[in-house]
């Protein structure tokens, strides 16, 4: 190759490769744009499906909280956060006998004088309390029990959840047990008395002379049937506690009066175990208190009969009475086998007696705690204990000095 | 001698309530039911009522009721014997006039006999 023609030659060649590598430039950029181009299409699509099933599932999942809502068997009325119903339930529906339609949007203290929203509007007309397991009776062949629940995101309250949970069955069921204690305990009452009678004309030499062996036999009878009246009695008390009519006819009593009155009864039991009994009076006359005398005399009996049967001979039982203006407190200690620590929660239940005491003697039934306890409560005033097994343990109960029988009367 | 009618259902407490009184010297008349109760107090007049609550046809209260209304037996004592005694009985029969109440389970024969004692004496 000559060396101009070639160096002509060069120079084209040069520049034929420089304009190549343009295009080849230009065009590998337009390439890029279209692979991007291709991505970015293909990303949106991918997120678009995403959405699709995102949206789908969240269809889905909507469908099915709305289902569940509406298969509840609980009555449901969703709130938002001024208080308004934005949602309710069909069952919500079928116990207030309100269409939806007619409910959302309004509060509830919008339905005053609709029957059947009465025991709610009472519940609720002020302000959304939060109430946990009340029992309303929205009329006389449907009870529920409402509950509210606050609906919390992220620390921040929108609205809230009222329950509407039909307990009709359960009370039902309970008042026809309740029913049938009363019952059966009064229907033993009769042939107990009987019994009662029967022994006692015995003893008494109605049908001759009894002797000695026979008589200790007789009396035996006479204790152990005498033991089953009153736990018949108990039983009896608790009935008329569960039906709530419990209380009767409440005066002004002085409470002093009322222990005295207990302690001389319970004297021969006292001595006859060997303890020894102190009554500390307040030195000064404590103010008199609405009660029905004859139930707090039966809560501090079952309270005194408890100190005496579980404190050995030798130990020691004492009752101190102090007041203020606002309350009286009635103590009862005693230096007895006491209350083992892991039972201690137990000790108001019905029918339930220390693991220690069930095995020192078999007597007792287990309910004088319990009716204690309602007695105490029914007065508007709460029982506690102190206790320690193998020293002994302190009963309190406090009663409330309420001039008013209306405020005394308040819960029933 | 006095009178005692006996109003109660429950015979095995007749039996016993009966020999009891006899026994003390009184006469015993039974009914046992509120109906007989009522003829048997026009007729025989006694002296003192035992008036059993919970019984068939007629209830103590019953019988109370149609008692208060009849002068010529208004005013014959009443001691209510009965297996129940709620406070709210109690008090419903002493507005109705009655005397005294018993509790068959709390009380035993002696004791009824003093009660008895007291309104006839």
């Amino acid at each position: 190759m000559p060396r101009n023609t070639t160096k002509k030659s060069q120079t084209k060649s040069l520049k034929t490769v420089k304009e190549k590598l343009k295009e080849l430039e230009a065009c590998s950029i337009d390439d890029k744009k279209t692979r991007d181009l291709e991505n970015s299409r293909m990303a949106l699509m991918n997120i678009l499906e995403d959405v699709e099933e995102a949206r789908k599932k969240a269809e889905e999942e909507k469908e099915k909280t709305a289902s569940i809502v509406r298969n509840l068997s609980d009555g449901l009325i969703v709130l938002d956060d001024k208080g308004k119903i934005s949602l309710l339930n069909p069952q919500s529906e079928k116990i207030l006998e309100i269409p939806q339609k007619e409910m959302v949007g309004k509060k509830i203290g919008d339905f005053e004088g609709v029957e059947r929203m009465n025991p709610l509007f009472k519940l609720f007309k002020k302000e959304l309390k939060s109430i946990f397991r009340k029992e309303i009776f929205i009329d006389k062949e449907l009870i529920l029990e409402v509950s509210t629940v606050p609906m919390i995101i992220s620390g921040t309250e929108f609205g809230t959840i009222i329950i509407l949970h039909d307990i009709t069955r359960e009370k039902t069921v309970e008042r026809m047990k309740t029913e049938f204690v009363s019952l059966a305990a009064h229907q033993l009452r009769t042939p107990l008395s009987a019994i009662k009678w029967t022994i006692k004309m015995l003893l008494e030499g109605d049908a001759g002379e009894i002797n000695e062996s026979q008589r200790d036999l007789i009396e035996k009878s006479y204790q152990s049937n005498e033991r089953m009246i009153g736990l018949i009695n108990d039983l009896l008390d608790i009935t008329r506690i569960e039906e709530g009519r419990y209380l009767y006819n409440p005066t002004l009593d002085d409470l002093i009066n009322v222990t005295e009155s207990v302690v001389k009864a319970s004297q021969d039991t006292i001595k006859k175990k060997g303890v020894k009994f102190e009554f500390k009076k307040p030195p000064k006359r404590i103010p008199r208190v609405m009660m029905d005398t004859e139930k707090i005399r039966l809560a501090i009996q079952n309270l005194l009969e408890n100190a005496i049967r579980y404190t050995p001979s030798g130990g020691k039982v004492t009752i101190s009475i102090k007041s203020d203006k606002n309350k009286i407190e009635f103590q009862i200690g005693d230096t007895g086998v006491g209350i083992p620590k892991e039972q201690q929660l137990k000790i108001f239940s019905k029918f339930f007696r220390g693991s220690n005491v069930t095995k020192l003697e078999t007597e007792g039934s287990g309910l004088g705690l319990f009716i204690a306890k309602n007695i105490i409560e029914a007065h508007g005033g709460k029982i506690w204990f102190e206790s320690e097994e193998e020293k002994g343990s302190v009963f309190h109960f406090l009663l409330p000095v309420k001039k008013e029988l209306e405020e005394f009367l308040k819960e029933f | 001698m006095a009178k005692i009618l006996l109003i109660e259902d429950e015979e095995i407490m007749i039996g016993l309530l009966q020999k009891k009184l006899v026994q003390s010297g009184y006469e015993v008349i039974v009914a046992r039911n509120g109906l007989e109760g009522m003829d048997a107090m026009r007729k025989e007049k006694p002296d003192l009522v035992l008036l059993d609550i919970i019984m068939p046809k007629m209830t103590g209260f019953d019988v109370m009721e149609k008692k208060n209304e009849d002068k010529e037996i208004r005013d014959i004592p009443v001691i209510i014997i009965s297996n129940s005694g709620q406070p709210v009985e109690i008090d419903k029969a002493k507005r109705m006039g009655v005397r005294d109440w018993l509790i068959k389970t709390e009380f035993d024969p002696q004791e009824v006999l003093e009660k008895v004692k007291k309104q006839i004496n």
